[in-house]
């Protein structure tokens, strides 16, 4: 072929037209020995006007298509030829040529590897995910309560801690003096009382309301890891955060209880401390306190 | 391929192919020009061309230039015979679309 050594020493390099060369050499190789040289410059000359390395490749695949194409048409056109001249059909065996323009083992890895790029497609731009959303229900995002609610402390019983114990005066002992006689006074102690400490007052009840994410809180969806949402991954993390009045954060946000999946925790400890300041303070009787409480981030694909 | 005016299978590619060399009858056009026009995969158009040619209506030759100068391949240039224009002409009549400007 004239065309193979011009292009190769003037055609433009790159993988995909020594690709599409080598293909269309081959689908040449394959055509009719009457038009296999024709075919193979012709198509050479035509693939140096194309621009694109896949745009190249994909011309020479189609090139190798038109091969089998035009081998069954020329192979139809000299069987009945032969028939009409002989008035024999044993012929056509012999005129069949061979049709396949790849070989087996050429056409089965090309299939492997078409179906693992067809797969990686897949799972790289989230068509897996498209193809089960109809099964999945809307995202819905539950927050953890308190799992037991605080109770108001209950008053403390009136224990009298400071009581003295109570002396039997009839039994006073009798000071000895170490006379004998007349002389000798026996005085009865007197009673020593300790005094009873003053009652404390009983503490009024605390009305006690946990804290939450509030007004202003990130969005979950603005956090779903995006590796999580290729691979369909779903789940809840329980998250603890420490928020002073203000609905701020004091503390790092912990995870109390893992999703079963690390990118979903990471999330959820993200959009836990993106939402410092927008966080609900505890209440107690109405007034903003410090406290500490969990709740659940839910993270699901709609 | 052998040539004579014989019948041709009229597909919807065909057509394409055909209205491209109609639209300026006189023009040589080359495989991948055609391509241009037609919008037609090469897997598909050169068996037509080819096809075409075998029957009459198309006739070819190579591009007059030396490869080494130009620094591509030559070209196979098709051509619309009399006859295909003919006939060409009245397949698009019968179809009722004329033959395009």
């Amino acid at each position: 072929m004239n065309g193979r050594n011009v292009i190769d020493t003037h055609g433009p390099g790159g993988w995909g037209n020594e690709v599409a060369q080598r293909l269309i050499h081959h689908a040449a190789r394959n055509a009719p020995p009457p038009l296999a040289e024709r075919l193979g410059e012709e198509w050479l000359a035509d693939l140096a006007a194309r621009r694109g390395q896949v745009t190249r490749v994909l011309f020479a695949l189609g090139c190798c298509w038109a091969t089998n194409v035009i081998a069954r048409e020329h192979c139809a056109l000299n069987v009945s030829a032969a028939t009409a001249a002989t008035g024999s059909t044993t012929m056509t065996t012999q005129v069949l040529p061979n049709l396949t323009f790849l070989p087996r083992r050429t056409t089965v890895l090309i299939a492997i590897v078409g179906l693992h790029v067809a797969i990686i497609y897949a799972f790289a731009t989230g068509l897996a995910h498209r193809l089960i959303e109809p099964l999945q229900g809307p995202m819905t995002v539950d927050f953890l309560r308190d799992p037991k609610p605080l109770q108001t402390p209950q008053p403390l019983p009136n224990i009298d801690l400071y009581r003295a114990p109570q002396i039997d005066l009839g039994q006073a002992p009798l000071i000895d003096t170490g006379e004998r006689g007349p002389d000798t006074i026996t005085l009865p102690v007197p009673p020593v009382v300790a005094p009873l400490p003053p009652q404390r007052p009983t503490p009024p009840p605390v009305k006690r309301v946990s804290g939450g994410p509030g007004k202003g809180f990130p969005a979950t969806d603005d956090y779903y890891p995006a590796a999580s949402i290729r691979l369909g991954e779903q789940g809840s993390a329980a998250i603890q955060v420490c928020v002073d009045p203000s609905g701020k954060l004091t503390a790092e946000p912990q995870v109390m209880k893992s999703s079963g999946s690390s990118r979903l925790d990471e999330g959820a400890l993200r959009l836990a401390k993106a939402g410092s300041g927008h966080y609900r303070a505890t209440t107690e009787n109405g007034t903003p306190v410090s406290s500490c409480y969990g709740y659940l981030i839910t993270f699901n694909l709609k | 391929m052998g040539k004579g005016d014989r019948d041709v299978r009229m597909s919807l590619q065909t057509l394409k192919v055909l209205e491209a060399f109609l639209n300026e009858p006189a023009d040589e056009l080359s495989g991948a020009d055609v391509q241009k026009r037609s919008g037609i995969a090469s897997g598909t158009l050169y068996p037509i061309l080819l096809r075409l040619e075998s029957a009459g209506w198309f006739v070819s030759r190579w591009e007059a230039v030396d490869p080494a100068s130009v620094g591509r391949p030559r070209r196979r240039l098709y051509r619309l015979t009399p006859t295909g224009l003919t006939r060409a002409s009245e397949v698009f009549a019968s179809f009722g679309r004329g033959v395009p400007a």
